[in-house]
């Protein structure tokens, strides 16, 4: 019987990787084949679901195939170029280096061994797999001779969770009709939020002088946080730039729900998980055109190819003041998530995969 | 290799708002509207509502708050504060867990082995105290040290204001030719310009070379063979080894050195002449210096011409002896009345202290051999 096996450094809960791989581990079991999670590290919620990495050799399989979940640096990649059996790369991109460079240099050097570990292992990999043209593209560049773009899975029902009514309340209390942009994504250099602040500074100088600006994600690049907290500050928009951290699934909802347009100016994203929340959410997107925000996003948004504060200020303005945009901004989402669909995504995994392990090769 | 399960199709999408023309027509629509939200960037920045340079302003603001944006002292300071930060060790282990027992477990553990960890804790929390207080002082010292430095910096002189080195022969090349005549090993004209003296030191039997900072002067030196390099005195007198030169020409920018490098200059050059070495010094006239020269180099230059005693002074101090004194170039001396004017004695007494005082020789040309 074939094995499609995931190795994947860390599996965490409410994390898109850690949920794309659970999606794919019922899917290759739904497809009739062996398939275990073997991890680095994994939450308490799932370390049931998961083994060490350092256990599969006993449990090796002539056949097997080995699906890495590639996004960070792990040992767990060190211990696949040992390996002798075929090994699949899932690439979900690592961020330069170069964004973390006087912000975080332990960051920094992390990224940059992640960079290498996927240097090593691109063109020893029989198949790689990105969630985007734009990570083929890099993996292409690394020496992986075969690629195939399928998009991330999501293991919840749809993309967004039921909302949370008494956190959108809350929410709504708090600013009132004000304009609210929003971003999702951890808090850091290459997300840029920093220029999200310039573009609400000078939104609320122009439109809405109650304005305000949500940013959910983690501050995992503290000094950065800082940074943009304190610019805030110094620009007046103390009150006016929230910040969300560890919302269950259904705050998330909320905070979906009750921001006007979502703005995006990141200026490094590999995929972009939170354009199609946004989509699903029914809200309107803004987004800057870099990495592989153009290919997610399609024409189901305002994609500027600047990111100057007074021009997404101004396409903030039009989408917010512009029914008929909007409207068709979100009917264009709705068919946009349609492409990234979850069935169609498996369908196509069980297919690529199946033909790699019959010998056919990735069409 | 199993068949593959079915997978149930995705819902419909169901699309609503205007009718979907396509994706051409989708593109075109919001290409309009992109043009439109340029036009109303433009018409905001054309009533002022949006001055020119506020974008970059912002920017520079950020940078403000971010250590990339950080400088010299302020980097400085910043990393210290991160160094402090660091230097405190938290023994309070977090017990929060997903399940109660689990914290319930982790209160009991952080308990029976604090004694254990406190005590690690301890001797690192005070090795990281003092790594930090030795930065402070560190960083104190450096900040002392380049408050003093900027204090004494001098402004650069705008490179348009320095004369590049005049070619052609002048009125003290015979004199220079003639006191290396015969040293027998390497001589170096510093600021050669177009190689003329060289010229003629080599044709008198010298084994001579050139520098001078400005490369385009030297290019006929090089075009006829001489040794040349695009480099400064001083920087050249760095890299050659000691004794190694048996004649030195200094001319041309050396004479308004500040005082910090003119004095690093006789170092290197009583260094690099051999004894018995000859050193050629030639330099404008303290008394011609603003009379004479460009008064954005009399006014900007870090330093000023010395008097030819003064040299000879510095230069007897390093174990030089001087040999020669040749006054020469534009004499801006006053000429004496005629006897026969009836106040010739009053007037030819006040020429002769305006000229003593404020005219005098435009340049000299000073001679000195190295004896220790």
């Amino acid at each position: 019987m074939t094995g499609v096996h995931q190795f994947v450094p860390a599996l965490l809960p409410r994390d898109a990787t850690g949920d794309h791989t659970l999606a794919l581990r019922d899917t290759f079991r739904s497809a009739g084949w062996e398939s275990e999670i073997y991890v680095e590290a994994a939450h308490d919620e799932l370390i049931d679901q998961a083994t060490y990495f350092e256990r599969y050799p006993e449990r090796a399989e002539p056949g097997d195939i080995l699906l890495y979940q590639l996004g960070t640096a792990s040992p767990v990649a060190d211990f696949l170029l040992s390996r002798p059996e075929p090994l699949v790369l899932d690439y979900h991109n690592v961020t330069p280096a170069s964004f973390y460079e006087g912000w975080e240099d332990h960051t920094s050097e992390k990224v940059t061994l992640a960079r290498s570990q996927v240097a090593a292992l691109a063109p020893l990999a029989v198949l790689g797999i990105a969630d985007s043209a734009f990570n083929a593209a890099e993996l292409r560049r690394l020496g992986c001779r075969t690629t195939a773009v399928l998009p991330i899975l999501i293991g919840r029902d749809g993309w967004v969770d039921r909302v949370d009514e008494r956190e959108l309340s809350r929410l709504f209390a708090d600013h009132g009709t004000a304009t609210v942009l929003l971003f999702v994504g951890r808090i850091s250099p290459n997300k840029a939020q920093h220029h999200l602040v310039e573009a609400l500074w000078l939104y609320r100088r122009w439109y809405d002088p109650e304005a305000r600006l949500h940013l959910v994600g983690p501050a995992v690049t503290a000094s950065y946080a800082e940074a943009v907290f304190g610019f805030a500050a110094e620009l007046g928009l103390e009150g006016a730039v929230r910040h969300g951290e560890h919302l269950t699934p259904a705050q998330l909802a909320a905070w979906y729900a009750d921001a006007d347009v979502f703005v995006c100016v990141s200026e490094h994203e590999g995929f972009c998980i939170p354009l199609l929340e946004a989509m699903a959410s029914d809200l309107p997107v803004v987004a800057y055109a870099a990495g592989a925000v153009p290919e997610t996003l399609g024409d189901a948004g305002i994609l500027l190819d600047d990111k100057r504060p007074s021009l997404v200020a101004s396409a903030v303005d039009r989408v917010r003041h512009d029914p008929v945009l909007a409207d068709r901004l979100v009917a264009a989402g709705r068919g946009r998530l349609g492409q990234f669909g979850a069935a169609a995504t498996r369908a196509r995994f069980v297919e690529v995969l199946g033909a790699l392990a019959a010998g056919r090769g990735v069409d | 290799m199993p068949s593959v399960a079915p997978i149930e199709p995705d819902p419909p999408v169901d699309p609503v708002g205007p009718v979907d023309t396509g994706p051409a027509a989708r593109a075109r629509y919001l290409d309009e509207v992109m043009a439109e939200i340029d036009a109303e960037v433009r018409r905001r920045r054309a009533s002022g509502d949006l001055p020119a340079g506020l974008e970059r302003e912002l920017d520079e603001l950020f940078l403000e708050f971010s250590p990339v944006g950080l400088h010299g002292r302020a980097r400085l300071r910043e990393t210290l504060a991160l160094v402090d930060g660091s230097a405190y060790v938290d023994t309070a282990v977090p017990v929060a867990s997903q399940k109660a027992v689990g914290s319930y477990v982790k209160r009991l553990i952080r308990k029976a082995i604090g004694w254990y960890v406190g005590f690690i804790v301890h001797q690192i929390v005070r090795f990281a105290w003092s790594v930090s207080r030795m930065f402070h002082v560190v960083v104190d010292h450096v900040e002392d040290l380049e408050a003093a430095v900027e204090s004494q910096r001098t402004p650069e002189l705008p490179a348009s204001a320095v004369p590049v080195a005049g070619p052609g022969w002048s009125w003290w090349s015979g004199a220079a030719v003639d006191a290396l005549a015969g040293v027998g090993g390497r001589v170096l004209h510093a600021e050669c310009g177009d190689g003329t003296l060289l010229d003629a030191l080599i044709a008198g039997g010298a084994d001579a070379y050139g520098v001078d900072p400005t490369e385009s002067v030297i290019e006929p030196a090089i075009d006829r063979g001489l040794d040349v390099r695009a480099e400064s005195v001083l920087g050249h007198l760095e890299v050659v080894a000691d004794e190694a030169l048996s004649g030195i020409v200094l001319s041309g920018s050396i004479q308004w050195l500040h005082p910090n490098e003119r004095d690093r200059l006789e170092t290197l050059v009583t260094s690099r002449l051999a004894i018995d070495g000859v050193l050629v010094l030639h330099s404008a006239t303290p008394e011609s210096w603003t009379a004479g020269s460009s008064h954005l180099i009399s006014d900007l230059a870090p330093g000023r011409p010395l008097h030819a005693g003064t040299w000879s002074h510095l230069l007897a101090q390093r174990g030089f002896r001087p040999t020669a004194l040749l006054y020469g170039g534009e004499d801006r001396r006053l000429d004496q009345v005629a006897p026969s004017n009836a106040d010739a004695d009053a007037i030819n007494a006040a020429i002769d202290v305006v000229n003593t005082l404020l005219l005098g020789p435009g340049e000299y040309l000073l001679v000195a051999v190295r004896e220790r």
